[in-house]
Formats: structure tokens, C-alpha cells, sequence
């Protein structure tokens, strides 16, 4: 394919190999612990991916992105134990719930500039979180407020989203991720990409090349919130049992933030890399700390995101592709020699 | 009919009249100048014009369709483009992309958009530096990827603010061929500067703006001669002894 064609063969070799050990995982791996963390991390590189459509190239700072977690959660979930209606049909109703909510709150908020931005979307966030709380019964809906869902257990089922076994739900967030990143890698190269970046870094100049800078955001934004929402939903049908709390809470909202700053924003690679490094540091912490430091790990994160932002702005993702590039030049050289 | 006609123009920012009911015109083709000392009101008068500001009073006529109070991109998507006086390149960007978001404005293809910016920057000799990122470049290299965005959005009149400023004698010297060359194509300009020896080159037409308002208007050569104009810019004392 011609928009290959600039890609280094042994970039493509490489990412070939990560994939393939990525899928060949759980042949190997059997502990369903392990499987779940790798679950989580490769859940977390999604959310981050979803998120970097607006908070990496749109070039604004959303941190109340757990909202639209739980609008894909509740969405789903509410449809299939009120009309029994197919979590993967939920997926996309609640993806279409949180676009909507998204360009709601998008259309007087992405005008506001940096911190004014991440706080609008924190308010919404926490907003959405304590109205969920306080409402029992939403027309049809029995939402029970801070109570939460209970999705039964009906066994191994392809249509109702459910899996005895971990290795279903890491195969399903393993291609949910790819898919992502290749979208990301297609918008990259694209018209919106390119306005996206011009619109992020200098709106005045972008206006005057013909770029209408608010509704490009606006598109990233709904594009944003609906991916993110898809994740809500395989939240959901991974725990079973979520309430508002628990899946739109803001520590959500902050890891995400967390892992796009340090792996790296705007850039394919940086939300995986950032899920990579960060969130077994937050699994084991919840693991051996979690009863006497609960929330240990975002006081770690915030750490680490200080000395990131000191020493690489960019994030981590630029010094680690460096180093690759580096190897993958000796091994061009060495194959040519 | 002229390409651009503006008519009674006028800007006020509370109480200050910026830009006080000037009137211009550019025909097609043509490369016209506007000068005037600093704080007169010409760039203010440019943003009335690119679709930064929305002017207090009067109308500003593209083609025939009314521009004023339009929003900058749909009156780029029109055909006019500006450049700012203090360049805003796409820092962390190489030049090709950064040109290449300027020529987006006609098509949707990525390919078509990346050819169009490399026939810009050949015409604007900076297809050698492509690849560099706009932080890194020099500040002439920076002026002149200010035009080379400018003119991928293909527009049939180009607003260059300053464009020369802060340029040693040869950069201009090197700038002017270049703006010329922009000019041969079919585009007409309006320049902004404070270079003289620029604008008596370039331009065919100049208009004087001091206070806000126009005070002389026509060839470059004889409007440096008109008394207003050498007050304007030196001082009462000096008109006399100009006779």
C-alpha cells in the first residue's frame, strides 16, 4: 500500500513481531491475574488513544473523560437488562449517548483555553457522576443511583458480552486497541489530522489558512467521546458490576491524563507506552497497598509526571523512539553489509 | 470592476478611532502598497480586512461579494489570505507540513495538498529546507514560510503584513524577486511595510494612512513627495525645507 511505502521496513517488521507475540500471549500466559493486568493495560492504552483525539491533537486538556466511560457503561448495560438488548448494539447506542453529551459540552467549552478547558470538563465530569447517584429510576431505567449495575451471569455467551474465561475480553481489547490505533494513524495523515494540529498550536494563523479552528475540535471531540464510550461498555462486561463511582470517577478521568503526558500527546505510540509503564505500577500498589494507601498510585504518577515534564515534554515516547531508531539503523546496516 | 473595494471603512476600540473611514481599491493583478507611521492603523485595517476584526462602519466588497464581518476562514475559502507581522509558523511542524495545511483549503487529499506545497515552496525557493522543523528556522526562512502557507491556500489576493521587517538589506533584496514572482503568477497584493525602499520597488499604487485616516493615495514616487506625507513622517519643520 502506497502510504506504507514511507514506513522503514524494519519499522514494519517490528510492529509485525509486537503484534504477533501480542496475540500469541495467552497460549503462554494462563494466570488469569496476569491476563486481567494485561487487560487493564491494554483497556487504559485505549481510553488514552480515544482521549488523544481531543486532549492530544485538538491540543486542549480534557480531564473528565471517565464521564463518558460511564455513559457507555450505563448506556449498555441499562439497555440490555431493560430490553435485553445486545451489549455490542449498546456499545454503539452509548457511543452515539456520549458523542452527543460530548458535542454538548464541546460547543461553549473548546473555546475556552487551557486550564479553563480541564476545568469545564472536570465540573461535567463530576457533575454527571452525582446526578447518576441521585437518580433511581430514569423513565424505564432502573439506573439505582450510587447503588450501581448488576449485570447477571448467563455463562460463556458471544451476544450477551460475556466470557467465563479472560481470554475472550483480552482478544476483544487487544483488537480494539489496534483498531484505534490505526484510525489514529489514518486521522494523522489526514485533513482533519493536519487541521487538528494547525487549530491546537496557533488558532489565529490556522483561522486565516481557511480552517474553521471550533468545528474541527468539535469533530475530534465527538469522535473522542464515542471511542471512549466503546470502552465503558467492555468495562462493564469485564466487572459485571459497576457504580457511578467506580466507572466515572475522576481518578479515572486523571489516570488517563496521566498516562497520555507521560508516554507522550499527540503521537500514536505515547497512550500505549504511557499504559505499559503506568498502570502495572498501579495494579501492584492497589495489590499490596491498596488497604492502607489507597489512590498511592496517582501520588506515584503525579511524581513521575513532574520529572517527565521536566526532562521530556514531550513525553516518554520520543527519547524510546529515538533509542529504537538507533537499533533499528544498525540492524538496516547490518542486513546491507 | 476592482478586486477588492473598501468604502468608508472605520474601527473604533472603545473610544479609539483606529481606522477612520478609508476608502481603497486594488484591481486585479496589481501589487498595492500601504504606509504610514507606526500606530497609523494599517494593520488594523488589514484584520478589517482578512476578517480578524468586524469594522465599526462601512463595507469592504471581494469580488463583488461583501467580506466585512466575515469570519477569516470562509473569507480565505473566498480567496483572500493574510500573513501576520509577527510570524505564528506551526513551530514543532516541518516546512512541508506547514505549507501543506495552507493548500488543505482546496482539496481534502493529503497527496494533492503535499504536491501543492512543494510547487510553493520551489517558487519561494524553500523547497531545500522541507524537512526542517519551523523552530528551526531562521528568521527570513520563518517570513517566508509565512508566505509560502499564505499562498497554498491559493487565494487571488494576498494581504502581506510586514512581511520585510526586521530583515537585514539583503534578505530584503533577496524578498522582493520572490514577492514578484508571487505577483507574476496572478496574484494581486496588498503589502504593508515600512521599508520604503520595498515598497517604491514593488508596489504600482500606495496608500498613506496616518491617525487612522488616508491622507495621500497614487504613485509611489509622487506620494513621497506630498507635504502631508513628509509630515507625517518627519515633522512640520521639515516640509518646508523638502521645496
Amino acid at each position: 500500500m502506497k502510504f506504507l511505502s514511507n514506513v522503514q521496513t524494519t519499522h514494519k517488521v517490528f510492529a509485525a513481531l509486537v503484534l504477533a507475540v501480542l496475540y500469541a500471549l495467552p497460549i503462554f500466559i494462563t494466570s488469569p491475574v496476569m491476563l486481567q493486568i494485561f487487560i487493564l493495560i491494554f483497556l487504559y492504552a485505549y481510553l488514552t488513544s480515544s482521549w488523544n483525539f481531543v486532549g492530544g491533537f485538538a491540543g486542549v486538556l480534557p480531564l473528565g473523560h471517565s464521564a463518558f466511560v460511564g455513559l457507555g457503561a450505563y448506556t449498555s448495560t441499562l439497555l440490555y437488562l431493560t430490553y435485553n438488548i445486545s451489549p455490542w448494539i449498546g456499545m454503539i447506542a452509548g457511543g452515539i449517548v456520549a458523542a452527543a453529551f460530548g458535542l454538548l459540552i464541546g460547543l461553549p467549552t473548546l473555546k475556552l483555553r487551557g486550564a479553563y478547558f480541564a476545568l469545564a470538563t472536570i465540573a461535567f465530569a463530576e457533575g454527571l457522576r452525582v446526578l447518576v447517584e441521585n437518580v433511581e429510576k430514569l423513565g424505564p431505567f432502573e439506573v439505582r443511583g450510587p447503588k450501581g449495575l448488576l449485570i447477571n451471569l448467563v455463562g460463556n455467551s458471544f451476544k450477551d458480552f460475556q466470557f467465563l474465561s479472560k481470554v475472550p475480553y483480552y482478544y476483544i481489547i487487544l483488537t480494539m486497541l489496534v483498531l484505534v490505533l490505526i484510525l489514529t494513524f489514518f486521522m494523522m495523515r489526514s485533513k482533519v489530522g493536519y487541521y487538528l494540529a494547525a487549530g491546537g498550536e496557533e488558532p489565529e494563523a490556522a483561522e486565516a489558512l481557511g480552517i474553521k479552528v471550533s468545528k474541527y475540535k468539535l469533530i475530534a471531540m465527538a469522535i473522542s467521546c464515542f471511542l471512549t464510550a466503546l470502552g465503558g461498555t467492555f468495562y462493564a462486561q469485564l466487572v459485571l458490576y459497576f457504580y457511578p463511582k467506580s466507572i466515572m470517577g475522576l481518578d479515572m478521568s486523571y489516570e488517563i491524563a496521566f498516562i497520555a503526558l507521560i508516554g507522550g500527546r499527540s503521537t500514536i505510540m505515547g497512550p500505549v507506552l504511557g499504559a505499559f509503564l503506568l498502570r502495572p505500577v498501579g495494579e501492584l500498589t492497589r495489590i499490596y497497598l491498596g488497604d492502607t494507601l489507597p489512590g498511592l498510585h496517582l501520588i506515584i504518577f503525579g511524581l513521575v509526571l513532574i520529572i517527565v515534564m521536566r526532562y521530556q515534554p514531550r513525553g516518554l515516547v520520543e527519547p524510546v523512539s529515538r533509542w529504537l531508531n538507533i537499533l533499528f539503523d544498525r540492524i538496516e546496516k547490518r542486513r546491507r553489509a | 470592476m476592482a478586486l477588492l473595494e473598501v468604502k468608508g471603512v472605520t474601527k473604533q476600540f472603545g473610544g479609539l478611532t483606529a481606522v477612520n473611514s478609508v476608502d481603497m481599491e486594488v484591481q486585479e493583478g496589481q501589487i498595492v502598497g500601504i504606509i504610514g507611521p507606526n500606530g497609523a492603523g494599517k494593520t488594523t485595517l488589514f484584520s478589517c480586512i482578512a476578517g480578524s476584526h468586524v469594522p465599526t462602519k462601512g463595507s469592504i466588497k471581494f469580488n463583488g461579494t461583501e467580506i466585512a464581518g466575515k469570519k477569516p476562514y470562509d473569507i480565505c475559502k473566498l480567496g483572500v489570505t493574510r500573513t501576520f507581522q509577527v510570524v505564528k509558523p506551526f513551530a514543532n511542524k516541518t516546512v512541508l507540513y506547514n505549507t501543506t495545511v495552507g493548500a488543505f483549503a482546496k482539496t481534502n487529499r493529503l497527496d494533492v495538498a503535499e504536491e501543492k506545497a512543494m510547487e510553493v515552496l520551489k517558487l519561494i525557493d524553500l523547497y531545500d529546507k522541507k524537512d526542517i522543523l519551523a523552530k528551526n528556522l531562521t528568521l527570513p526562512e520563518r517570513k517566508r514560510l509565512e508566505l509560502a502557507r499564505a499562498l497554498a491556500t491559493e487565494p487571488k489576493l494576498l494581504l502581506l503584513d510586514e512581511v520585510m521587517a526586521g530583515l537585514r538589506p539583503s534578505e530584503v533584496a533577496e524578498m522582493l524577486p520572490v514577492i514578484r514572482k508571487i505577483n507574476s503568477v496572478g496574484v494581486s497584493i496588498i503589502i504593508v511595510e515600512h521599508i520604503m525602499q520595498a515598497i517604491m520597488n514593488l508596489s504600482e499604487k500606495v496608500y498613506v494612512i496616518n491617525f487612522g485616516k488616508k491622507i495621500a493615495e497614487g504613485d509611489p514616487h509622487k506620494v513621497v513627495a506630498d507635504e502631508e506625507v513628509i509630515k507625517a513622517y518627519l515633522g512640520d519643520e521639515y516640509v518646508a525645507n523638502s521645496h
